[in-house]
């Protein structure tokens, strides 16, 4: 079942008619930017769905259409097949802004049971739900009693969770759940959400540290200056292009090994032990065909898949070549 | 409802961590206490300077805290990007909207109640020392026509000021639950129509909010307020202008937008004279002339619902816009 789809997702922000820039006036008239452009995505029922990009990439707008809290220009978008907006929709909905910021005159008891009187939770209700959120994001002790403006970045990145989580959603949103966090803050957060997926939901959330991304994701999206660059399964997408085979060999003859040399994009020697990196399938063949023949060792063989990272530069810096002309006439077009 | 409760008293709890909520209270305080020395500089009437001033400062600062406080309510919630976790919580943006407005409402009405009560107190207070109470006590007469002083005299006088005063703020909370006496006799009555009109004043305050800056929200929200109060004495110079020309018909050039802009301005913003009961109740009723334009003056009854009806349709207003809005 799909949980989240947008289709032909649009956003286009008209600046201000006047606006200073680098202390000068500056008259914008008519002047547009494509947020988002045609944005076609597909999130289902308790995946965890990355939604990656570099900055400017239109998914913060993309989370916040989602949210309600911009609406799109054209395009439409539904959750769990009800239109945007709809309060059914929102009450099984949690949501955690990028950088949130909370009232931090409320104590961090207060601030949940607020949140939680919004969601139309009982009073009792709240209590247990607060109690649990408060053990689940493992916040100090001390925290339901503190004063937000007391909370450290991780303990209001916690808090920020766990308001998210009080109406115990079936949908989690999450804008940048982790920036900002130290990699033990990070390793929590990732925990939360694999739980979270456990328990049956489905999580959708923005992130630029590709590393993590990677660990948790079923399925990624990838956007680039308002454009969807690519969407699928983690596994399809990188296991679809291995990048290159290691194989460490024992024990070869030193003619073979002068042979094979000059294929390997790398290449190591250490007292009996050779290391190759081959970029083709080829002379890995050569190589294991030369260990059967010499009874050689083959001590390792592992073809070496692109991570995330890699595969996330390519997408993203091929794409700009391509479109540079069209862009930059368009652009030109919305400047006149 | 509960929603709307919520965010009432959040804002609430906002609003009373605002520095100038106390600046302004404790100057309307100030104003409220010294009127009672500069009182007895009037020689007809102290207690009606008193009450003049006093009820015009619970106005007027109940008006500064619905600028000064009111304007930044709902800036800051877009400010500082709360409003995000709060739209996509299943609240509608209206029921956002109502709760910031009752927060705003009850903020400035509890500070009305404190200003009250000190102005009662202050009137209660002196009244006891008009009396010859004090003199009564410290002088008591021992036979007929003459009095000697009491033992303890300095003792029997402190404690004298401590319990009059204790009784002057006993009998000042008693006044907000309906207690009245001669001095006190209306002003509640006073206050509570004030109040009517702030309610109108803190929707304008969080309608023009919803879509301009705090600075422009604290401009537009005075110029009603000034305008709205003074729409009588608009109509009256409207009146003049044409007057003096010879009639309507005769007014040229700049008068005539001078004329125009009057009568719209009273037309579109609310007459806050309606909700201004003080005259009526510290000089009595006196039949005050009123300009045929604006029609009689209402009665009670009619005075407040013109008054709910034009705050509800002010909110009306303010979620319409606010429905529409992006939150960038």
């Amino acid at each position: 079942m799909i949980v989240i789809e947008t289709k032909r997702l649009t956003k286009v922000y008209t600046h201000d008619f006047i606006d200073v820039e680098h202390g000068r006036l500056r008259f914008n008239f008519m002047r547009k930017t494509v947020a988002l452009d045609s944005l076609d995505l597909e999130v289902r029922e308790g995946e965890i769905f990355g939604l990656l990009g570099p900055n400017g990439a239109g998914k913060s707008t993309t989370i916040k259409i989602l949210m309600g809290i911009l609406f799109p220009s054209s395009g439409s978008a539904s959750i769990m097949g009800k239109p945007l907006g709809d309060k059914s929709v929102k009450a099984s909905i949690g949501f955690l802004p990028e950088n949130a910021n909370f009232y931090d005159y409320l104590k961090g008891e207060e601030f949940l049971d607020y949140y939680g009187t919004l969601y139309g939770l009982g009073k009792a209700a709240r209590r247990k739900r607060i109690d649990e959120l408060f053990e689940l994001v493992s916040l100090p002790p001390h925290a339901p009693n503190l004063p937000l403006k007391g909370y450290s970045k991780g303990m209001l990145q916690r808090i920020g969770v766990a308001q998210a989580l009080l109406n115990d959603p079936q949908v989690v949103v999450l804008d940048e759940p982790q920036s900002g966090l130290d990699p033990l803050g990070r390793k929590e957060i990732r925990d939360i959400i694999l739980k979270l997926k456990e328990n049956g939901k489905t999580v959708f959330f923005s992130s630029h540290i590709l590393s993590d991304a990677e660990l948790i994701c079923d399925r990624v999206a990838i956007l680039n200056r308002g454009k969807l660059s690519t969407m699928g399964d983690l596994d399809t997408l990188l296991s679809s292009t291995i990048k290159d085979w290691e194989v460490i060999v024992s024990g070869m003859s030193a003619e073979s090994v002068a042979e094979l040399r000059p294929h390997a994009i790398k290449f190591l020697e250490r007292e009996r032990d050779v290391l190759f990196v081959f970029d083709k399938e080829e002379p890995v063949r050569d190589t294991l065909r030369r260990v059967v023949e010499q009874n050689a060792t083959l001590v390792s063989l592992s073809p070496r898949r692109e991570t995330l990272e890699e595969y996330f530069i390519r997408e993203v810096s091929k794409k700009p070549a391509q479109e540079a002309k069209t862009d930059s006439k368009s652009r030109s077009a919305a400047n006149v | 409802m509960f929603k709307v409760l919520a965010i009432s008293l959040n804002t609430f709890k906002e609003a009373v961590r605002n520095k100038v909520l106390y600046f302004l209270l404790i100057f309307a305080i100030l104003i409220i206490v010294f009127s009672s020395f500069i009182s007895d500089l009037s020689i007809a009437a102290p207690d009606r300077l008193i009450k003049d001033l006093g009820l015009a400062s619970i106005d007027f600062f109940g008006f500064l805290i619905a600028v000064f406080v009111g304007v930044y309510l709902v800036y800051n919630e877009l400010d500082k990007k709360t409003i995000y976790t709060i739209v996509s919580k299943p609240i509608d943006r209206y029921q956002f909207i109502l709760g910031k407005y009752f927060g705003l409402l009850i903020t400035i009405l509890v500070n009305m109640v404190i200003m009250s009560i000190f102005l009662f107190a202050v009137l209660y207070w002196r009244e006891t020392f008009a009396s010859d109470k004090l003199s009564n006590l410290l002088y008591p007469e021992v036979s007929s026509g003459k009095r000697e002083a009491i033992a303890n005299l300095q003792l029997h006088y402190y404690w004298f000021h401590v319990q009059t005063f204790f009784i002057a703020i006993g009998k000042a909370v008693a006044t907000l639950f309906g207690y009245s006496e001669a001095v006190t006799a209306g002003l509640l009555r006073v206050i509570a129509f004030s109040a009517l009109g702030l309610s109108i004043i803190t929707a304008f305050a969080i309608f023009y909010s919803t879509f301009s800056t705090p600075t422009l929200s604290a401009v537009f929200t005075s110029l009603t307020f000034v305008i709205g109060s003074l729409s009588e004495d608009i109509v009256r110079y409207a009146e003049k202008l044409a007057e003096k020309a010879g009639g309507l018909a005769a007014l040229a050039g700049a008068d005539v937008l001078k004329y125009n802009f009057a009568t719209w301005a009273v037309q579109i913003v609310p007459n806050l004279a309606y909700f201004d009961k003080r005259a009526e109740a510290i000089h009595g009723p006196a039949a005050m002339e009123v300009p045929a334009i604006l029609g009689p003056t209402l009665s009670d009854p009619w005075a407040v619902a013109y008054g709910l009806l034009y705050t509800a349709g002010i909110l009306c207003l303010a979620s319409l816009i606010f429905n529409r809005r992006n939150f960038k």
